[in-house]
């Protein structure tokens, strides 16, 4: 059966009309959202004509007017065309006048035409022509842009990718008028046959990532893409990782800003999420708010986020081992107060952690998947449970409950939710060796997994860069970010121009006097710079000296 | 990679075959506080160890316990020696004895006229222990010492260790702990000095205001130390003068006579010193040049004095350097005549800056010390009235 169906996709259509109706017919077969339109094409010459799409997928308005055109100037469009089998010439014909309505296309292969139908085209088959014109006429009903739900910023815009894949490509272009820009498109699933785009800046891009990550997707060979997850997973570096090599966002402005520094976005239809390639492991615990909000702020709550991370990979497990086996290293009163909470505890430490870790994670979980108002209530009875009961009821100590919330709300910092997800993961193995074996297994288990993040690599980068190996001029956006008019680098991975920044970017006053006269406006511009020439105030000039210094030394080896 | 798996797997699952060893949670811990060295019966020693029951010590509030019974629980045992003593200790205490945040040790005098040696050795080798616990010497039974309730503080152990840490306003006792004691007592040209704490009396009790019947722990001078045994006991007074050989004098009041009224006084309050021991040798004996200057500031006056009036101020700073002079050269002359212990440290200056005269004399360096000259010299300056620039006086 398959095999029949294979032969007759890669079969031709015919001159006769009745057998390309009926061939259509077997394939698509009787489905209530296929639709078939018989028109007459042409009264006098008796030339009938059938229209194909699928309801729900197409714009009605679009067929509408087409077909109005082509029934109206059928007369024009056969002036030329002679004999029974007019072929060509006919569709070329009504090719040329139907373009002013939308894009047409024609092939003879009935794969083309199914192709069409199924992703919103119309399939238009003229009697006596093997040529079958595909008539763009894509509508289908999405949603609307709205704000991205994982990602939200304080400042900066609120659009989000919506399921529509052309939708998400424009919102980046809007924010990148390159002509360089490229989107290159793929489909992958033999039965979905999902579109995936590629979009990158020629020219900045990373010499080769196109072509790794065009070979990548190539490979894939799936029945069906239902979210850019399948396509992650089916691409990403380190499968067995608990690390994510690749990164996915909701926000356009995030992925321009990403193709900007030379990488490769993957737009899967029907998925919201957007992936960038390659991705470094700090990225993930950098959001848009410290890029948009000023240097000073931006760099301070990037900073807690760092130290989010830190708390919500290692304070667990700290407090473990040193409740089970370094009681010493704990300040006296506070070893006391810490006892006195843990008296009536009859679980040891270890096992108090990970019962208190998983019903968080339980609580978290149940919160996510229940309907919202049921949601709530999940929370509130759990933070009933967990946190006032188990207390009371010494199953847990008091001390444990604040350290388990603090990790919960440090992960819940962490911008990204699949980063957060795999650093809660790494959470428990070392939870285990620590409360196994002590400090001893906590620097064990720290070592392996800071040995692996290193061998990592996300498309030929390192995973841990800038910070090793080290790239002095990412230093600028890595654990802080730097003024805009300091920025003045490209990312290292960017190809191609080196600045970034004009130079002398670092706004100031202009000095005193001059502005007074340049408001009144009683001398011309060219006076007030030459005066600024002859005065240059030394503290700009120093300025100008440091910036001229720094090109010297952030220049890219030329290769 | 399915090899990589069993190699994970059997790292992971040998994780699971260390029982979690070693492991000892901090509630199941007899935490001591402090530790209290006595003289035994038929020559033992003996230990008493104060441990708080946390959930008295610390109000709990969510649990349900605590508020029920006493703060701490002590606990006394003999044994021939320390180890042994402690170790008996276990016979009593249900939780394992943990010794890593202990405050303070307590030696009875007579115990430490016998040596404390094996107290040395035992606090030393132990890792367990730290090296930054107090140690201190009383007359009293250590025992009493150790388990009596002082006002403020819950644990007795902490009380004490906040007495001795904020002390360093009264300069009544050298503040001693096992690393200065381990220090000195390794040292050839040192010999160790102890805090001493005693029992007194001196608590107003809250039932009837009129008696001072509550014992309190005070901090009373120091024990001088020859090697390990205690030789003499110096009163919290002639402490001033030993303490800027081995600490820092801070903020010691001090107390002259008027200058236009000997009847009232001035209290100064030392603020900062500069101290220098400049050790020589001359003709075969060794030398040493004392000289503290000290800035001190007008706490109190109870006639009308100016800083501006350089006459006042000038009969003020003699009295002053007088009275820190005598305090030094007491001390000075004690070890020189009495003691024959160098507590002073002279010895380690010495050796400081003749290394190779050092080696030569350091055999019989108590006795050198003896006919050693020690010249001392004090220059106190009033430096500063605090708020008050003018007198207070009535019109």
């Amino acid at each position: 059966m398959p095999d029949e169906l294979e032969l007759k996709l890669t079969s031709t259509f015919t001159f006769d009309i009745e057998s390309n109706i009926s061939l259509i017919r077997e394939i698509l077969g009787h489905s209530v959202d296929l639709v078939q339109r018989d028109f007459i094409f042409h009264q006098e010459k008796q030339i009938r004509g059938v229209l194909f799409y699928t309801d729900g997928l197409i714009d009605k308005e679009e067929i509408n007017k087409a077909l109005k055109t082509l029934i109206n100037c059928s007369d024009e469009i056969l002036s030329s065309c002679i004999g029974d089998r007019m072929g060509d010439e006919l569709t070329k014909n009504i090719k040329t006048y139907l373009l002013n309505n939308v894009s047409v296309n024609q092939s003879n292969k009935v794969q083309d035409a199914i192709d069409g139908i199924l992703s919103g085209d119309t399939a238009i088959i003229i009697d006596r022509t093997e040529q079958v014109i595909i008539l763009s006429s894509r509508g289908a009903d999405a949603r609307s842009i709205e704000e991205p739900q994982t990602e939200q910023v304080v400042r900066g815009p609120r659009d989000g990718f919506t399921e529509n894949i052309r939708t998400n490509t424009a919102l980046v272009r809007r924010r990148i008028r390159d002509p360089q820009f490229r989107v290159e498109s793929m489909k992958i699933g033999k039965k979905s046959k999902t579109d995936v785009n590629i979009a990158y800046l020629k020219g900045t891009v990373k010499e080769g990532l196109v072509e790794e990550v065009k070979k990548r997707l190539a490979r894939i060979e799936i029945d069906a893409v239902i979210d850019s997850g399948y396509i992650e997973e089916l691409i990403e570096d380190a499968p067995f990782s608990p690390f994510t090599t690749v990164q996915s966002t909701e926000r356009p402005d995030k992925v321009a800003s990403y193709i900007f520094e030379g990488r490769v976005a993957i737009f899967v239809d029907n998925s919201p999420f957007v992936l960038t390639a390659p991705a470094y492991f700090w990225q993930f615990l950098q959001a848009s708010d410290d890029y948009y909000s000023r240097y000073m702020s931006g760099t301070f709550f990037r900073l807690m986020r760092y130290i989010a991370f830190i708390i919500s990979l290692t304070l667990p497990s700290l407090y473990v081992l040193l409740i089970s086996f370094h009681q010493e290293m704990i300040p006296t009163p506070l070893a006391l107060t810490i006892a006195s909470g843990r008296e009536v505890i009859p679980f040891p430490v270890l096992l108090e952690a990970l019962i208190m870790e998983i019903s968080f994670e339980l609580m978290r979980e149940a919160g996510l998947r229940m309907p919202k108002p049921v949601g709530q209530a999940v929370s509130i009875v759990g933070s009933l449970v967990i946190g006032q009961a188990a207390v009371q009821a010494g199953v847990v100590s008091p001390f444990m409950v604040i350290i388990v919330a603090l990790t919960g709300i440090a992960s819940f910092a962490i911008p990204n939710y699949g980063a957060s997800f795999s650093i809660r993961l790494i959470r428990f193995p070392l939870l285990i060796a620590s409360g196994t074996l002590g400090l001893l297994g906590f620097a064990s288990m720290f070592t392996i997994i800071a040995i692996h993040a290193l061998s990592l690599r996300s498309f030929g980068e390192s995973y841990l860069a800038p910070a090793t190996p080290f790239k002095p001029s990412d230093q600028k956006d890595f654990l802080i970010r730097m003024p805009w008019w300091r920025m003045d680098t490209n990312a290292q991975l960017a190809e191609g121009e080196q600045y970034r920044l004009g130079e002398h970017q670092v706004p100031s006053p202009p000095p005193k006097g001059v502005d007074k006269e340049g408001d009144k406006g009683q001398k011309p511009p060219e006076k007030k710079k030459s005066d600024n020439e002859n005065n240059p105030p030394s503290s700009k000039q120093s300025l100008v000296k440091i910036r001229r210094k720094k090109r010297k030394w952030g220049k890219k080896d030329e290769t | 990679m399915k090899h990589k798996g069993i190699v994970f797997l059997l790292f992971t699952l040998s994780l699971l075959l260390t029982g979690c060893a070693g492991k000892r949670e901090l509630n199941e811990l007899a935490i001591v506080m402090a530790v209290g060295i006595d003289k035994g019966e038929e020559g033992n020693v003996r230990v008493t160890a104060q441990i708080p029951r946390p959930s008295d010590a610390r109000g709990q509030t969510g649990a349900p316990s605590g508020q029920t019974g006493d703060a701490i629980w002590s606990v006394s045992a003999e044994g021939k020696t320390l180890f042994e003593a402690i170790r008996n200790l276990g016979r009593f205490s249900p939780r394992r004895i943990f010794w890593a945040h202990n405050f303070i040790i307590v030696i009875n005098e007579e115990f430490a006229k016998t040596g404390i040696q094996d107290v040395i050795d035992f606090f030393t080798r132990n890792p367990e222990l730290r090296m930054n616990t107090w140690v201190a010497v009383t007359p009293d039974k250590a025992v009493e010492v150790v388990t009596t309730i002082t006002g403020l503080e819950v644990i007795p152990g902490e009380a004490v260790d906040k007495l001795l840490r904020y002390s360093a306003i009264t300069s009544q006792a050298p503040r001693t702990t096992m690393r200065n004691l381990y220090s000195s007592y390794l040292s050839e040209g040192s010999d160790p000095v102890l805090t001493r704490v005693r029992l007194v009396e001196k608590g107003v009790s809250n039932e009837d205001p009129g008696k001072m019947n509550v014992k309190q722990v005070e901090l009373a001078g120091a024990g001088v130390f020859k090697k390990d045994k205690l030789i003499g006991i110096l009163e919290g007074d002639e402490v001033r003068g030993l303490i800027p050989f081995i600490e820092r004098l801070e903020s010691v009041i001090l107390s002259v006579s008027c200058p236009n009224d000997k009847s009232e006084n001035v209290s100064l309050e030392l603020r900062h010193q500069n101290f220098k021991i400049i050790p020589g040798y001359e003709d075969g004996k060794p030398t040493f040049h004392v000289k503290l200057v000290t800035y001190s500031s007008i706490a109190e006056a109870d006639c009308p004095i100016s800083l501006k009036d350089k006459k006042q101020v000038d009969e003020m700073e003699k009295e002053l350097e007088e009275l820190l002079y005598n305090d030094i050269k007491k001390i000075v002359d004690k070890v020189k005549k009495d003691y024959h212990a160098d507590i002073l440290r002279l010895g380690e200056e010495f050796n400081n800056k003749y290394p190779s005269e050092w080696k030569q004399l350091k055999a019989d360096w108590k006795e050198r010390l003896q006919d050693a000259k020690i010249d001392i010299v004090v220059d106190a300056k009033i430096k500063n009235s605090v708020l008050l620039y003018n007198p207070t006086k009535s019109n």
